[in-house]
């Protein structure tokens, strides 16, 4: 029984990160932004979270600091893709790029040696519990926003037919940049997560991919925050799952491979036939 | 200005770079009037249109309306996957706190419906719904925000004749109401017989005004191209003989699939579909060009006509399809590299593994004269030329070499008339010399211009046969509409 | 990108560059210097941008022979892996003098960059599933599959770390200056940049795939099997990239090694896309990445300026560049 308890608790350990990033590609797409830079989102976030925490002494600071910078990175897709009707998939890989070599440059400007930080006050056990606990409320909050409120009207719209937006006297591009604000936050939060919450430090590609599993899941969960959700809380068992299987003798590798596995299995339609937003990713020119 | 003038523009230039779309236009729309905005492609009607409704800013000029302006797009500007209240209250949805309030949206709806008698269910979603009835929720939309002017870009492209019907009798209660209307239509007839004003522009300048009991048909066609229209070529006596049979095709899915189609085109005579878009005349075309699976029998003299659209092409079918920008061209590229695009694999144009440069040339330089492109070489890019010349490129190259059977969907649409009657010529100079011809139109009047057989399609199937001698345009309105 | 606007872009990056010098305490100056000179200062160092330009120009290559066809290849890296991994097992598993060697040596990295790409083609051709998440998810599972077979069923005896066995020297490229690591292998690259600027520029094959790229439902139409062409297309541009990594692991390292790439798959993207997606011009792109990659570490030996600026300033490069549009829908089945 307790076995069970901690392996649900690892999972959720594990999926949290993943449900902040996939939330925010459900944010992005659902308004029309293919964001494939929740990778870059993620970096930033769990670096900036830590330099914060290390200049400060405040992982307050660090979790704020996160939040912008990821805030801030994918902000930058949504201007991008706005203002200059950009390739999105090709921008989203700079992106992340720039994320990747901007934070191994950080470490040593800020920290002096390459690789890693020191380690730095974090959020704690409990921190870490209450972003668990953020995440899943975010989940349902944005599920309802989605369905229920104007803005979630607006956003589903701008993904599917900006035209129509603009038709209707609203602005598109700024409903798209401020969801990819609202997406980069989010992805800055599950950064937070990987470095202060979970952990203590930052380290040098730390973020293993993770931004690349939020996308499956968001195809999995049919670009709905709570299908994105809960298909991001099946990866994390899947990574649970490594440490009981390793005991057995399963390869390493084998187990981490699992979620990207998963996701190509995703691709095949196994799951059914989803339709993305109509219009996401493709730029509007009015 | 009168307390009767809804929209006043006056002065209005608009440039996109070097290109004056629309070049000191005066316009009023008076209250209670339906006016009617007549011009070619390119003249700047829709530009024009932009401008009132406030969508585009002019470059020079000014907008005077007292209130807001509406506009109903040639391709409706809805979300698809929406549902009709949606639709119509997005960005000035009703709430309760933070909620969006979706019964009150539909009480709106269902208020709107029945003051305008455009009878619509909120909760459909607009994807499923027939074309008639989505641009009845354009409309809805525009008409929720009680606009001072309506206007409509080519409305009735996309009804039957009931339908349209419908469409003006809704435009006279709407201008009864006080609401000023206009209507952008090259459809003369409706011109004639709806409307209360008449303007014509031609190159962004407006050129003839009028009311509308003041004027003629002609009158405005003529004002229209600026001259004489150009003249249809001649049709020649053919003897016929079989050339495409099709026996009980069915394709697609859903609401625009072709059900146990079955009919011939013979060597030497122009077969016309008449019907409202979206009753599968789409399926039809894919069908024979291979792009869409299908059941039934397809033949081409005798043999079975089978597989991709490599082998169609080979077996003489060529087809001049719906959206020659999409489906047709390679805009980027040049007129000699489009000109390849269809028959690439096969010589004189594949040499080995290579493409014969100078013979794709050469049959790019004989469509060039032949069909009279203006363009400043073959090494052009085809983006740069305008619709007309573009679409010349598309029918030379289909008819390049005589084929077996031209299909040939929506040739002339968007278009200016000039092009347009090159192109229809030839679909009858083709037919003189022997192809059998498939034409499948929406526009009626081009239909029954052009065709020795017309066949009526409604909801997939069949409805109705005529030929040439006994075209009745009344009945074959009403088989369009679904009439028994 | 116009002229112009492609000058003040440039000028824009540099000022960056320069920035990011500054905040890490460094002279720009001293940075570009030592750049520069760690890349052209003399033949030694000149040979080692070669060898960089060599290792760029392969994956480059082949993002591009895909985006062409209208297919995101974000997993050249991946492929490169691969390639790179069935290279150095079959370099280590015979002796054998060069000229047969060698071939068969680049044939396997050709094979297994091939296959790899042939997955993500499958995925899309059969499926229509988006050949961006395939090859994103791909380029991890390759780093994983390789670092478990060398290290784990097929671990060579006497190896320290996540390699295989040194391949015997009458395996290793014959190398084209002495002394240098530049090998026939940028003799390679560039006969492929020229083989690849004909395919396009006259080939039937090349029309098609262009074809399906810039205007897919013409090209079906026109009775160009789409599904064949992503397949080809994926599959041909994976063996290009695994071809780079046979050439790293024949040339350069001797051996294959799970880090034989610092990012050279990703950094193709830029290459790619400053090159035009013209096989020609890709090779001028590449030769400028590559002054940047071997500048990069006399950069940040000499003016301690970490090496991974570079990077930055590439992803900012691929940010900026995105705005030129590649005509053609993407449709990748997302």
């Amino acid at each position: 029984m307790g076995d069970i308890a901690g392996f649900l608790q690892l999972t959720l350990v594990k999926a949290a990160p993943l449900i902040f990033a996939a939330l925010a590609g459900v944010v992005c797409e659902r308004a029309g932004i293919l964001n494939i830079a929740l990778e870059g989102g993620l970096t930033a976030g769990a670096f900036a979270a830590v330099a914060a925490s290390y200049a400060t002494g405040s992982p307050i600071a660090g979790l704020v600091a996160g939040i912008l910078a990821g805030a801030l990175l994918c902000g930058l897709l949504g201007v991008a893709a706005t203002r200059f009707n950009v390739d999105q998939i090709v921008a989203g890989t700079g992106l992340n790029l720039l994320a990747a070599g901007g934070t191994a440059f950080g470490i040593v400007v800020v920290f002096g040696a390459p690789g890693a930080s020191p380690e730095v006050h974090a959020l704690g056990t409990q921190g870490e519990g209450v972003l668990i606990v953020a995440a899943l409320a975010l989940a349902l909050a944005l599920q309802l926003g989605l369905d229920g409120t104007a803005w979630g009207l607006r956003l589903r719209a701008c993904g599917e037919n900006p035209r129509a937006v603009l038709s209707a006297g609203l602005d598109p591009r700024r409903i798209r940049v401020y969801a990819t604000l609202l997406g980069g936050a989010l992805a800055g939060l599950g950064g937070v997560f990987l470095s202060l919450g979970e952990l203590d430090l930052y380290s040098d590609g730390m973020t293993a991919g993770r931004g690349f599993i939020a996308l499956a899941a968001v195809i999995f969960g049919r670009w709905t925050p709570l299908g994105a959700t809960g298909a991001a809380i099946g990866f994390g068992a899947l990574s649970a799952l490594q440490f009981v299987l390793q005991r057995a003798g399963v390869p390493s590798e084998l187990m981490q491979a699992l979620p990207y596995l998963a996701a190509l299995a995703a691709l095949t339609g196994i799951v059914g036939r989803a339709r993305a937003p109509k219009a996401d990713g493709v730029p509007f020119d009015p | 200005m009168t307390t009767e003038d809804a929209v006043i523009l006056r002065g209005i230039v608009k440039r996109f770079g070097s290109l004056v779309a629309v070049d000191g236009v005066d316009l009023t729309l008076a209250k209670g009037e339906i006016h009617a905005l007549c011009g070619e492609n390119g003249a700047g009607k829709s530009t024009l249109a932009n401008i009132a409704s406030g969508v585009l800013a002019p470059t020079e000029g000014t907008v005077v309306a007292h209130g807001t302006v509406g506009l109903v797009h040639q391709h409706f500007e809805l979300v698809d996957r929406l549902r009709v209240w949606e639709n119509v209250v997005l960005g000035r949805e009703p709430r309760r706190g933070l909620r969006l309030d979706a019964d009150a949206a539909r009480d709106r709806v269902r208020a709107l419906a029945t003051t305008y008698a455009l009878d619509v269910d909120p909760d459909a979603v607009v994807e499923t719904l027939p074309v008639g009835i989505a641009q009845r929720v354009e409309i809805l939309r525009e008409l929720a925000r009680e606009p001072a002017a309506l206007v409509l870009d080519e409305p009735t492209a996309v009804l039957a004749p009931k339908e349209i019907d419908a469409l003006f009798a809704t435009l006279r209660t709407l201008a009864a109401r006080g609401t000023a209307v206009m209507v952008i239509t090259h459809k003369l007839q409706e011109v004639i017989s709806h409307t209360d004003r008449v303007t014509v522009m031609r190159a962004g300048k407006v050129v003839m005004r009028a009311a509308t009991r003041d004027t003629s048909i002609d009158a405005i066609a003529r004002a229209m191209v600026g001259g004489e229209l150009p003249a249809l070529a001649a049709r020649a006596e053919v003897a016929l003989r079989p050339s495409f049979t099709a026996r009980g095709l069915h394709a697609g899915e859903g609401a625009h699939a072709l059900h146990d189609a079955s009919f011939e085109v013979a060597h030497g005579e122009i077969v016309g579909i008449a019907g409202v878009e979206g009753n599968g005349q789409s399926a039809l075309t894919d069908a024979i060009a291979g792009v869409l699976a299908y059941s039934g029998e397809l033949t081409l003299e005798g043999a079975p006509l089978r597989g991709n659209p490599a082998a169609r092409i080979a077996a003489g079918v060529r087809v001049i399809p719906q959206d020659r920008q999409r489906e047709a061209l390679v805009l980027p590229w040049s007129i000699a590299e489009n000109v390849a695009l269809g028959d690439q694999g096969r010589a004189p144009l594949r040499h080995g593994l290579t493409i014969d440069r100078s013979a794709r040339d050469a049959l790019a330089t004989s469509i060039v004269k032949r069909f009279d492109v203006r363009a400043a070489s073959i090494r052009a890019s085809v983006g740069s030329l305008s619709g007309g010349n573009q679409q010349k490129v598309v029918v030379g190259r289909a008819l390049a070499h005589l084929p077996a059977l031209l299909v040939a969907y929506q040739p002339t649409r968007g278009i200016d008339v000039g092009a347009a009657t090159l192109v229809q010529s030839q679909l009858i100079e083709a037919r003189n010399a022997g192809a059998a011809v498939l034409l499948i139109s929406f526009e009626l009047d081009e239909v029954l211009a052009l065709a020795d057989r017309v066949l009526v399609l409604y909801r997939g199937a069949i409805a109705g046969e005529f030929s040439r001698a006994g075209f009745d345009r009344a009945r074959i309105g009403a088989l369009m509409a679904g009439a028994a | 990108m116009s002229g112009r606007s492609g000058a003040i872009f440039a000028a824009v990056l540099l000022a960056i560059a320069a920035g990011a010098m500054a905040i890490a305490g460094a002279n720009p100056i001293a940075g570009f210097g030592a750049l520069l000179h760690g890349a052209l200062g003399g033949e030694r160092q000149l040979s080692e941008t070669l060898v960089q330009t060599t290792a760029l120009l392969f994956p480059s290559l082949a993002v591009a022979f895909a985006f062409r066809a209208g297919l995101f290849n974000i997993g050249a890296e991946g492929q490169l892996i691969v390639g790179g991994l069935f290279a150095g097992l079959a370099g280590a598993s015979f002796v054998a003098p060069g000229i047969v060697a060698i071939p068969v040596i680049l044939a396997a990295g050709a094979l297994g960059g091939g296959l790899w790409g042939a997955v993500a083609g499958t995925l899309r051709a059969r499926f229509g599933g988006s050949e961006v998440i395939a090859t994103l998810m791909l380029n991890i599972i390759a780093a994983l599959v390789a670092n478990y077979l060398v290290v784990g069923p097929l671990h060579a005896a006497g190896v320290a770390g996540p390699e295989t066995a040194p391949l015997p020297v009458s395996s290793w490229l014959p190398v084209l200056l002495p002394g240098t690591r530049l090998t026939i292998a940028l003799l390679l690259a560039l006969a492929l940049a020229a083989g690849l600027s004909f395919v396009f520029a006259r080939t039937v094959f090349g029309y098609e795939l262009r074809a399906a790229g810039d205007a897919p439902a013409a090209a079906e139409r026109a009775g160009i099997d789409l599904r064949r062409t992503a397949l080809v297309a994926m599959t041909l541009s994976g063996a290009i990239a695994g071809l780079g990594g046979a050439t790293l692991v024949a040339g350069v390292l001797h051996r294959f090694n799970v880090a034989l790439s610092p990012g050279y798959g990703f950094i193709a993207i830029a290459v790619a896309l400053v090159g035009g997606l013209d096989p020609l011009r890709i090779v001028l792109a590449a030769f400028a990445f590559g002054i940047l990659q071997s500048g990069s570490l006399t950069m940040q030996a000499l003016a301690h300026v970490p090496k991974d600026v570079v990077a930055f300033i590439e992803g900012l490069a691929i940010v900026g560049l995105s705005a030129r549009r590649f005509a053609g829908s993407r449709g990748d089945g997302h």
